[in-house]
């Protein structure tokens, strides 16, 4: 536990170091973020209310987003990389270290682009999400539910890495996820609500999290813990299954 | 205890379908390093170096065969063997590149279980050893070549390894850094006792660094022997060149083995506790087609290449 | 040196069209080869019509069958075009091209007798146009499948022309922004804002009808709306051929600005060695 605070204190550093480049860096992924808002600000002046979302809605769920793939793609920045490490043989450095690989991996690297988001997502949440403690507390846990989903489906697209070699169609999967988790699932018909709350989970990671932050229900609760819990159990499995296949020698790296 | 290798054997099977084929990267290895003890392990490209290193460090399963370093069997604990050896492979860092080493030295400390005592001994230590106090505050992308290494060697000593594993590290470094950086090895070893197992193209390494080489081609070992051994049969050869005016032939005698022929010049290597370099030249000037003549001795960079050439013993 | 830019001789500017022309068949013919890239273009291209148009789809229908004067099946075909012509330049384009002007690329590029911005512009287009190309059928076939028959087939005939232009203008565009380069190092992170001024002021993620008075009326008169609005207002129904109009002006804008830029930043370089 120690050596993990340790790796990420480096790593958080390491992003840090370069104060000029992180603001700018940081401050453009803002822009980015704050567009969406303007563009749901306008669709919503115009369209009103849209089977039970507006404009407050959607606020929220950009909050949550942001927040989660901030933590994702920043914080646990090489949960994208696992494939690429895989194959070129990155992962060496990590097994010659007395850690458990995967925490060490999630952990090691901080990008800083996303810290942006990241910002952005809680003062979001802070400046229009209306924070009661018990709202603020509902945001904490559903924001970590989704980064934990998010970060599950990185590493096991990353682990399909071990078996078939690096996944192009996996990395285009998370984007899709992200692009998908974006819009509310309850403006869909049918077929595609059904996807986004099975194929693709990006319904878990957003609007079932804004209907919990508006109105907390224990059922919902529960069935986005166990959706998050389930994934990252099968995330691990098979990270870990793979591990073993890579250590055997049966995955032929560029190394 | 230090490494003890015995019949290793690592295949792989590569491609897919149609194009699948087995690979033999090691074929039954067997090696014994003592503790202390510093040794080269030579060979060229896909000679099966970086996969014994690997099988040794845990990273690799053998497909059969023993080994232990400090008695541990690497691949079936590695994370603790990983406490007791060190690893420094040139093309990786240990250290981050925009913070000082010194803040790197503190997660690793951490990753290894230093506490805040041993760890501030130990990097003054290392900073002593390796004459490199002034550059463990700047950040690392500030450094040169040369004295990056140093830093990176003394973040894979941090936890006082017992073995290290230095994988080609004096690639791209001049030769004033290289030979630095030898000496620290060597200092190294004399000073704390630390196992050394280098890995290496530069002969120079083997030359300055090593105690004992082990040479591996195609999977095998093909040499091992201490590197005194290896001068001294250096010693007993000679390199000799003689340009033609006219094409002349190999003298029929024993010991001597032709490098080069050709219209206008010819390379021997004469073994001299065959043949005296005497009787060749005796041999070679007998006719009026020699216009030039050296003799010299071979560089270990030839005596090695032949080496390379033998099948395994 | 301005002096010889200035008279270059007719069959230079010969030469230059017909290297322009080669470098275009060139990475056109790259682009081709690397299928699977393009296919996961196209792939992005239906997950984020289908997403946003749905989206747009449900706002019609909720609103009494249109908004601002588009119904559910014109505004998927607006989105589907209006996407069709973003997403067929890269995203990385000024990012790309302002990291090869800091790094001095494009100095060593300029020692070449031909013209730096238009090889490169027509590299790209040679790109642009293979990813239009691919998606003009996908998008075709997506609007059909999801909505329905386009509400008048000659405008959307003169779509895509108009598409041709749009993504033209906007690899024109992005070059003259790009070329900031010259003076500023970190333009990469700026492409950002610039695309994110296409998606709303340029009527991408949203038709300029949308947008409330006042500010529309901006977005109307700026050069963002002819790289995304007006193929897709064309291919919604509306028969408005004055756009492509606008769309040639602002081309022509595109172009005498970029070529300024780099002529501006080539004399910098000869000042400052690079």
């Amino acid at each position: 536990m120690r050596a993990l605070l340790a790796t990420a204190r480096g790593a958080l550093q390491e992003a840090g170091a370069n104060r000029a480049a992180l603001s700018w860096q940081m401050a453009v992924m803002v822009v980015n973020d704050v567009v969406w808002i303007v563009f749901w600000a306008l669709f919503f002046d115009r369209v009103g209310e849209l089977n039970g979302w507006d404009l407050q809605g959607l606020i929220l769920l950009n909050a949550v987003l942001t927040t989660a793939g901030g933590i994702t793609l920043g914080l646990l920045a090489d949960a994208r990389r696992i494939g690429a490490l895989v194959v070129e043989g990155g992962l060496d450095p990590v097994l010659a270290l007395p850690v458990p690989t995967l925490p060490h991996l999630l952990v090691r690297r901080v990008m800083p682009t996303n810290l942006g988001d990241l910002a952005f997502g809680v003062t979001l949440f802070a400046v229009a999400g209306d924070p009661t403690p018990g709202r603020t507390a509902v945001f904490v846990l559903v924001t970590l539910t989704a980064t934990v989903l998010l970060t599950a489906f990185l590493v096991l697209i990353g682990s399909l890495a071990f078996f078939v070699g690096r996944s192009e169609t996996g990395e285009i999967g998370f984007h899709a996820m992200l692009l998908l988790a974006a819009y509310p699932a309850d403006l869909f018909g049918g077929g595609a609500r059904l996807l986004l709350y099975t194929v693709i989970p990006a319904a878990f990671v957003t609007t079932v999290p804004v209907r919990l932050v508006n109105d907390f229900d224990l059922a919902d609760a529960a069935l986005l813990l166990t959706v998050s819990g389930v994934a990252a159990l099968a995330a691990l499995a098979t990270f870990q299954r793979g591990l073993r296949r890579y250590t055997s020698g049966a995955v032929w790296t560029q190394a | 205890m230090g490494i003890e290798v015995r019949d290793l054997t690592r295949t792989f099977t590569v491609g897919r379908r149609a194009r699948r084929r087995t690979v033999e990267a090691v074929r039954g290895i067997s090696l014994s390093v003592a503790p202390g003890e510093r040794v080269a392990f030579l060979g060229p490209n896909g000679a099966g170096k970086s996969t014994t290193i690997k099988i040794l460090t845990g990273i690799l399963h053998p497909t059969s065969g023993d080994a232990t370093v400090l008695g541990i069997v690497p691949w079936e604990e590695r994370r603790r063997l990983a406490r007791r050896i060190g690893t420094l492979f040139g093309q990786r860092s240990l250290l981050w590149s925009e913070l000082s080493p010194r803040q790197s030295y503190r997660m690793l400390a951490a990753v290894y279980g230093l506490d805040g005592a041993s760890e501030a001994r130990r990097v003054a230590e290392l900073a002593d050893l390796l004459e490199a106090g002034d550059l463990f505050d700047q950040p690392v992308r500030t450094l040169s070549l040369g004295q990056r290494m140093r830093c990176e060697l003394a973040a894979c000593l941090l936890h006082d390894p017992e073995v290290v594993f230095l994988d080609e590290p004096t690639i791209g470094l001049d030769l004033l850094a290289k030979q630095r950086f030898r000496e620290m090895v060597v200092r190294l070893n004399e000073d704390q006792g630390t196992t050394v197992l280098l890995t290496s193209h530069d002969v120079a390494d083997v030359e300055h660094v090593a105690e004992r080489a082990i040479v591996v081609n195609h999977g095998a070992v093909i040499y091992d022997d201490a590197v005194a051994v290896m001068r001294r049969a250096l010693l007993a050869t000679k390199v000799v060149e003689v340009g033609l005016a006219a094409p002349v032939p190999v003298p029929d005698l024993p010991g001597v083995t032709v490098l080069d022929h050709s219209e206008q010049s010819l390379r021997l290597v004469v073994d001299t506790r065959v043949t005296p370099v005497r009787r060749v030249l005796d041999a070679l000037l007998a006719g009026p087609a020699v216009v030039d003549v050296s003799v010299v001795d071979p560089p270990l960079e030839q005596v090695i290449a032949e080496i390379y050439e033998r099948p395994a013993s | 040196m301005s002096a010889v830019v200035a008279t270059v001789p007719a069959d230079s500017r010969w030469r230059d069209l017909r290297a322009m022309a080669a470098a275009l068949r060139t990475s056109a013919g790259q682009a081709w080869a690397e299928r699977g890239s393009l296919a996961v273009a196209l792939l992005f291209y239906v997950v984020v019509v289908s997403a946003l148009s749905g989206v747009w789809r449900a706002a019609a229908t909720n609103g009494g069958g249109s908004i601002a004067g588009y119904s559910a099946i014109a505004l998927t075909w607006y989105i589907a075009t209006s996407e069709a012509a973003v997403m067929s330049v890269s995203q990385r384009l000024i990012e790309d091209t302002g990291r090869d002007v800091a790094d001095g690329e494009v100095a060593i590029e300029m020692l070449r007798p031909t013209s730096v911005l238009g090889l490169r512009v027509a590299a790209e287009l040679g790109r642009s146009l293979v990813r239009l190309t691919g998606i003009i059928p996908v998008g075709l076939v997506l609007a059909v499948v999801v909505a329905g028959a386009p509400p008048r087939p000659a405008a959307l005939v003169l779509a895509v022309p108009s598409l041709l232009l749009a993504v033209t203008t906007n690899v024109t565009a992005q070059h003259a922004f790009a070329g900031t380069a010259f003076w500023i190092r970190h333009v990469g992170a700026a492409w950002f804002l610039y695309l994110k001024l296409v998606f709303v002021l340029g009527g991408m993620l949203l038709p300029l009808e949308v947008l409330p008075d006042g500010v529309a009326a901006v977005a109307r008169l700026l050069p963002f709306q002819a790289m995304a609005y007006a193929p897709a207002r064309l291919a919604a129904g509306h028969l408005e051929p004055w756009l492509l109009l606008g769309q040639v002006a602002w081309l022509a804008v595109a172009v005498l600005v970029a070529r300024a830029v780099f002529r501006a930043g080539e004399r910098r370089l000869q000042e400052t060695g690079g």
